[in-house]
């Protein structure tokens, strides 16, 4: 078959530019976007992305992490009941207000109390086990490397959260909260530091490890039902943290900005694409109206514009690619949060690729002019 | 259904009438118009513009449909079939040459006369094959590798030629296939296509005001206002049957 559409598209590709650019610039958009807020608002659930947990353990509805109220500590016996559970550990997170030396007035401080074992659950990921030990001390905190200024404090150095005295034994990385600054330490000492009496000895929640983290899903259904120590509700680490995420994604309406960027980006992007192909099959019409002539259907006719199309589309995609990566790279460099999954990729990709189907269509309707008789004059 | 019988025309037109509708304005360009074709020959339709010769040419070719009338090609009426079936006829039976040559600038002179031969079903070689042969019928064997930006105009006709040429088709319609070049491709394509009707069998239908073509002309049919004034045929026709119109 002589390869119509793609000789077209390579010889005469000038002409089919602007809709590659169009469709590469709407699917490079969008992916940045994607990448910047899942970037962005990930970090709603670093506190579950840094750990080891396979199931989390909290209030009924808690539709992100830093919502989550005290539930009973006896729940860990029920989870410790099931077979299929190895390990369980508290989480204590609560609220609380940070005075640093330094002029920095009060920061609003998310303290998460965690187990310091070296082999413990609670930012596995983001304290390697020396750090951890650290915490051991007495009122003993640990805290981002960013959030150093922002603290007006030094490792080593003391603050005030809720009034009670703490000392900064060492920083991190990869801590980092939104809406607020995250500061770790031991149970014993968030117990100490949390000033509501109401909360008594009850941890926000509780992570456990399973035998087999693929039995996720099937043991959280499980450990659902029963409501003998109190009210509480067992979601899997990934689910959590998606609900966390996405919970801060439409509270602050960032979700709906990035449909209605979307479906700006992809209107432009669709009459700009949409309009150069029709001006393109206009220049062929000639040419198509005598392969009709010569008996070559209409319908066939019709796949070539198509055909067109996908290579546009394919070939803005490949070039937002190369340029996406680029970017990703530099934004990472400079510690831009980007974060990119396969689900907003795929979306990306689905989206340009639509919008080169959405202006294949419309220029397909041009074809209508390529009517052989009219070649006759 | 009363087709024509093998001896009579192959392509048979039996009072047919057109008419095009501009704003309130209605011209009347065919009207009550019978003609037969004989297989094999070389017909020339001249006359004046606006004679209505075109019109004419793309009713007999299925390119447009009558107002009333039929027209018979190949024993099949041609106002019975659907658009579908249409494409199909001038598919498999008919080719077409233009005024303008209506090359894909992307293609080469080999690919131009191969295309259509994909989606007559062709095998890939046998396509290439068929094209390459064209081309050399045509007297391009040794430019087939280049694109239409790199012919020149008479060069760019004989492709076009070719591209009909390759399906084989039992009919062959050219419209003003010399009015876009100099006298010397005139020339050769006449030469080109009153060969093809010669060792080929194919009917050739071409409408053209070209003195040139009238000497190679096995019947010459004068058209004004929507009529045939006169119908003329060349010196002894050497193996044509008698295509007189009923």
């Amino acid at each position: 078959m002589v390869a119509l559409a793609r000789k077209t598209l390579v010889y005469e590709w000038r002409r089919f530019l602007p809709a590659i650019l169009a469709v590469g610039f709407a699917g490079l958009l969008q992916l940045l976007q994607a990448a910047l807020v899942l970037g962005i608002f990930g970090s709603a659930s670093v506190y579950i992305t840094g750990s080891a947990a396979d199931l989390w353990v909290g209030y009924p509805g808690t539709q992100s992490v830093n919502l989550g109220r005290p539930i009973d500590p006896n729940v860990e016996m029920r989870l410790l009941m099931d077979p299929a559970v190895a390990r369980v550990e508290p989480f204590i997170w609560l609220d609380a207000d940070w005075r640093g030396q330094g002029e920095t007035g009060g920061v609003s401080v998310f303290v998460s109390g965690i187990d310091p074992r070296a082999d413990g659950l609670m930012f596995a990921h983001a304290l390697p086990p020396a750090l951890r030990a650290r915490l051991n001390e007495p009122d003993a905190v640990i805290v981002d490397r960013a959030d150093i200024d922002k603290l007006g404090v030094g490792v080593g150095g003391t603050a005030a959260i809720n009034g009670r005295r703490v000392r900064v034994v060492g920083v991190s990385s990869g801590l980092r909260a939104l809406g607020g600054v995250n500061v770790v330490s031991s149970l014993d000492t968030a117990r100490r530091l949390d000033s509501d009496p109401t909360d008594g000895d009850r941890p926000t929640y509780l992570v456990a490890r399973l035998r087999d983290p693929a039995q996720a899903q099937a043991v959280a259904r499980r450990l659902r039902g029963g409501g003998a120590f109190g009210p509480y509700e067992v979601w899997t680490a990934d689910s959590f943290a998606r609900r966390s995420v996405m919970y801060w994604m439409f509270d602050t309406g960032a979700g709906a900005g990035v449909l209605f960027l979307a479906g700006i980006v992809f209107l432009v992007g669709a009459v700009i694409t949409s309009q150069t192909l029709v001006a393109a099959v206009a220049g062929s019409v000639r040419e198509y109206a005598t392969l009709n002539a010569l008996g070559v259907g209409v319908a066939a006719l019709r796949w070539v514009v198509l055909e067109q199309a996908f290579w546009v589309g394919a070939l803005g995609l490949l070039g937002a690619t190369v340029l996406g990566a680029g970017l990703l790279l530099l934004a990472r460099s400079q510690d831009v949060p980007v974060v990119l999954n396969a689900t907003a990729t795929i979306a990306c990709v689905v989206l340009a690729m639509g919008l080169a189907a959405v202006s294949g269509l419309a220029a397909m309707r041009s074809l209508r002019r390529a009517d052989p008789a009219t070649l006759l004059r | 259904m009363n087709a024509p019988t093998p001896a009579a025309p192959i392509l048979y037109a039996e009072g047919i009438g057109k008419a095009f509708v501009s704003g309130r304005v209605r011209t009347q360009v065919l009207d009550g118009l019978s003609l037969g074709i004989g297989p094999g020959e070389l017909t020339l339709i001249s006359g004046p513009s606006g004679c209505g010769k075109s019109t004419l040419l793309a009713i007999l070719s299925g390119l447009q449909r009558v107002d009333s009338g039929r027209v018979f090609a190949l024993g099949s009426e041609l106002g019975l079939l659907d658009g579908h079936a249409l494409e199909r006829f001038r598919l498999r039976h008919t080719g077409f040459v233009f005024q303008g040559f209506n090359l894909f600038p992307a293609l080469s002179a080999l690919e131009q006369v191969e295309l259509p031969l994909h989606y007559l079903g062709l095998p890939r070689e046998q396509a290439r094959a068929r094209a390459a042969q064209s081309l050399d019928e045509v007297g391009l064997a040794h430019r087939m590798r280049l694109r239409p930006a790199e012919l020149s105009g008479g060069e760019k006709q004989r492709v076009a030629i070719a591209r009909a040429l390759a399906k084989q088709p039992e009919l062959l319609f050219a419209d003003e296939p010399t009015s876009a070049l100099d006298a010397a491709n005139g020339q050769t394509v006449i030469d080109i296509l009153h060969r093809i009707a010669r060792s080929h069998g194919t009917t050739v239908l071409c409408v053209s005001h070209d003195p040139r073509l009238i000497g190679h002309a096995d019947r010459v049919l004068a058209m004004e206002d929507g009529r045939i004034l006169s119908d003329r045929r060349a010196a002894p026709p050497a193996a044509t049957i008698e295509g007189t119109p009923p």
